[in-house]
């Protein structure tokens, strides 16, 4: 037990000569306003216990810009630079001074490459500057100079490239779960709050109730799968426009043993522009990412690292904000199909291109591969050998080639015809009344809904023609 | 660095509390205040030692409550520039979400360097200030090791560090620390004890 009455046996002048230094130290420092009295007497015997500890902690490369221990010293010291300077002979036979001024003359040159809270994450100086990007998700008060980024990109790419790794940016909401606020569940689907006993297993397990934040959150069918698969071909990042605690809540769900992101959550608040998705802020060589998102428009610069998912309305609520106006899973109380999901499906992807990029008999420098190009390869693969002609889908006043579906159908690796001759596979119709479509149908040629092209782009596969008739 | 210094705070008191046990109530109030602050000038204060005095209450217009100089002894903890700290290396940003298990989230082992905590002081060592022939490591366990593989730094190893920037704010310190001299370096793995 310590003593706590007034004649305490600790007290001694000891306490004083250290409350005298801590002063003497602190008052060098001038980030500090005082704000307590000091116990003064004992001041003038203090300055000598000062001096004393001053020489025994000082190091001997210590600059003294900001933190030095005793006044004294540094006068002493800016003496002797002085005089090193004025004469630089002196200087070869005092080994010191040279020492000190090699060490400030190397924290002139700093380039401060990063800041962290408000200080050089290089030298320790104080700086100002509010440069550089912020990466507020790895720390608060964390700002990297362009330099630095730079350097840390290449570093990674050189590290992840000799563990077989590329970099994989995730979404959160329907791309790898749905969430809703609890007060936005409707009345068909109240028994998720109540009598879940009715879901069957595999849904109840990966449907959470979120009282705190007040959300409840379904994660997709065969995440699971997926972020284990992904997890030994990527690194992987979650980057949302949800705000922060929920990012790390759902980051929680998905990765409860927290081996697949780290610290690797970017959120809202992170991205360097307002509504929208960048890269600058993930510390990885464009070169190398893969987004999985369902929106493209957030992604504006970086639209060829993309691969667009089909949305994952599990929740009424979730189907509304879209516009959607068929039952949500919720309602018919079943779920997306595990095994042919969209999750599987782009998984299969990832693998491929992950596979065609470590190609061990490509001939080229594996630094100066471009995994844009080699999504690009695969996308084109999907609808390869489909020749299409397109009837009442585009406008007659559109140039066809900027039409929404013709570009989707060219990236996917269709070519296309304006007359439905030997060589068309597949007539894109919005109604099977046009003659091309009639012909079409004449001739035994596939005639599809253009949603067949959306769903090839989601499947990553030439979907069955059958599930996509053109209504009359 | 630990100092033992006397240091003064006003405190005030509830007139429930004068009787005959005023002054350990005083105390034991003392040190459900200071203990675990922070103070910009002094540091940390880690634990109250003694009372060097409690000065003459002064009642407050009005309120009842009466206002005690109080004169203690504590022992502060403060880093400073070019101090050699042990210090383990942690997590980030643990205060992101209190209801979760701290060793979830995030890990401090990162490309751009490691953090790491002595006592209640957060540390980040830049890998500008790491040794050149350790590599980070990215993977299940983030580290850094050198090419050899003898040394590792990963979450819970304790290393040896040199301060070379402090920043004290009125609730947090925040250092910037190298292990790129002399000396400094991992000096307990959690790996070999397990």
């Amino acid at each position: 037990m310590m003593s706590l009455t007034a004649d305490s046996p600790v007290h001694s002048s000891s306490s004083d000569d250290f409350a005298a230094f801590l002063d003497a130290e602190l008052d060098s420092a001038s980030d500090v306003s005082p704000e307590l009295d000091e116990v003064e007497n004992g001041e003038a015997e203090g300055e000598e216990e000062v001096e004393d500890e001053g020489n025994d902690t000082g190091d001997g490369d210590d600059d003294d810009d900001d933190g030095s221990i005793d006044s004294s010293r540094s006068k002493k010291r800016k003496i002797e630079l002085i005089e090193a300077a004025v004469d630089p002979q002196s200087s070869v036979s005092r080994g010191e001074p040279a020492e000190t001024s090699g060490a400030s003359l190397a924290l002139d040159v700093c380039t401060h490459p990063g800041v962290m809270g408000g200080m050089c994450i290089r030298c320790g100086q104080k700086v100002e500057d509010e440069s550089g990007v912020a990466f507020g998700y790895i720390h608060k008060n964390l700002r990297l100079a362009d330099d630095e980024v730079a350097r840390l990109r290449d570093k990674d790419l050189k590290n992840l490239l000799r563990h077989k790794k590329l970099i994989l940016v995730l979404d959160l909401d329907h791309t790898l779960l749905n969430s809703t606020r609890l007060a936005d569940i409707s009345a068909e689907e109240s028994y998720l709050k109540d009598q879940r006993e009715v879901l069957p297993d595999a849904l109840r397990n990966n449907l959470f109730k979120l009282d705190w934040i007040h959300m409840m959150t379904k994660l997709r069918p065969f995440v699971h799968t997926f972020l284990k698969e992904a997890s030994s071909l990527f690194e992987m990042y979650i980057y949302t426009m949800g705000e922060r605690p929920y990012a790390l809540e759902m980051a929680s769900l998905l990765d409860p043993g927290g081996i697949y992101f780290h610290s690797r959550v970017i959120a809202q608040s992170d991205s360097t522009r307002r509504h929208q998705k960048g890269l600058d802020v993930v510390l990885g060589q464009e070169s190398a990412v893969l987004i999985l998102d369902d929106t493209e428009v957030v992604w504006g610069k970086h639209r060829e690292n993309l691969i667009l998912m089909d949305r994952y309305h599990f929740f009424t609520s979730s189907c509304r904000q879209f516009g959607l106006k068929c039952k949500s899973l919720t309602e018919q109380k079943s779920d997306e199909n595990e095994a042919e999901g969209a999750l599987a499906s782009v998984l299969g992807v990832l693998q491929r291109i992950h596979r065609l990029f470590f190609d061990p008999e490509r001939g080229d420098n594996i630094m100066e591969r471009d995994v844009r190009q080699v999504l690009k390869t695969v996308r084109k693969e999907v609808l390869k050998g489909c020749k299409i002609v397109f009837t009442g889908v585009i406008p007659i006043q559109c140039q066809p080639e900027n039409h929404h579906y013709w570009k989707l159908a060219e990236k996917l690796g269709a070519t296309f015809s304006t007359e439905v001759d030997e060589s068309v596979t597949h007539v894109v119709s919005m109604n099977d009344k046009t003659e091309k479509s009639r012909q079409a149908l004449r001739e035994k040629k596939f005639l599809v809904h253009p949603r067949w092209i959306e769903a090839a782009n989601y499947l990553w596969r030439k979907p069955p023609e059958e599930n996509f008739p053109v209504s009359s | 660095m630990f100092f033992h210094i006397v240091l003064e705070r006003n405190m005030q008191l509830h007139p429930r509390h004068f009787g005959r046990d005023l002054r350990e109530k005083l105390v034991s109030k003392l040190m459900k205040d200071v203990e675990g602050t922070c103070s910009g000038r002094h540091g940390f204060i880690v634990a109250i030692t003694g009372i060097e005095s409690v000065g003459k209450g002064l009642i407050r217009d009005g309120t009842g409550f009466v206002t005690f100089p109080v004169k203690y002894q504590c022992v502060v903890f403060r880093p400073f520039k070019g101090e050699i700290l042990e210090a383990v290396v942690t997590m980030v940003n643990k205060l992101a979400l209190l209801h979760l298990p701290i060793d979830i989230y995030p890990c401090g082992i990162l490309q751009m360097g490691f953090f790491a905590e002595a006592g209640p002081v957060q540390i980040f060592v830049s890998n500008h200030l790491i040794p050149d022939d350790m590599e980070f490591q990215s993977g299940d366990v983030p580290n850094y090791t050198t090419s050899d593989g003898s040394v590792k730094i990963q979450k819970e190893s304790e290393v040896r560090l040199k301060i070379i920037g402090t920043r004290v704010d009125a609730t947090e310190i925040f250092c910037i620390g190298t292990i790129k001299d002399d000396f400094l370096g991992v000096i307990s793995d959690p790996g070999t004890n397990a």
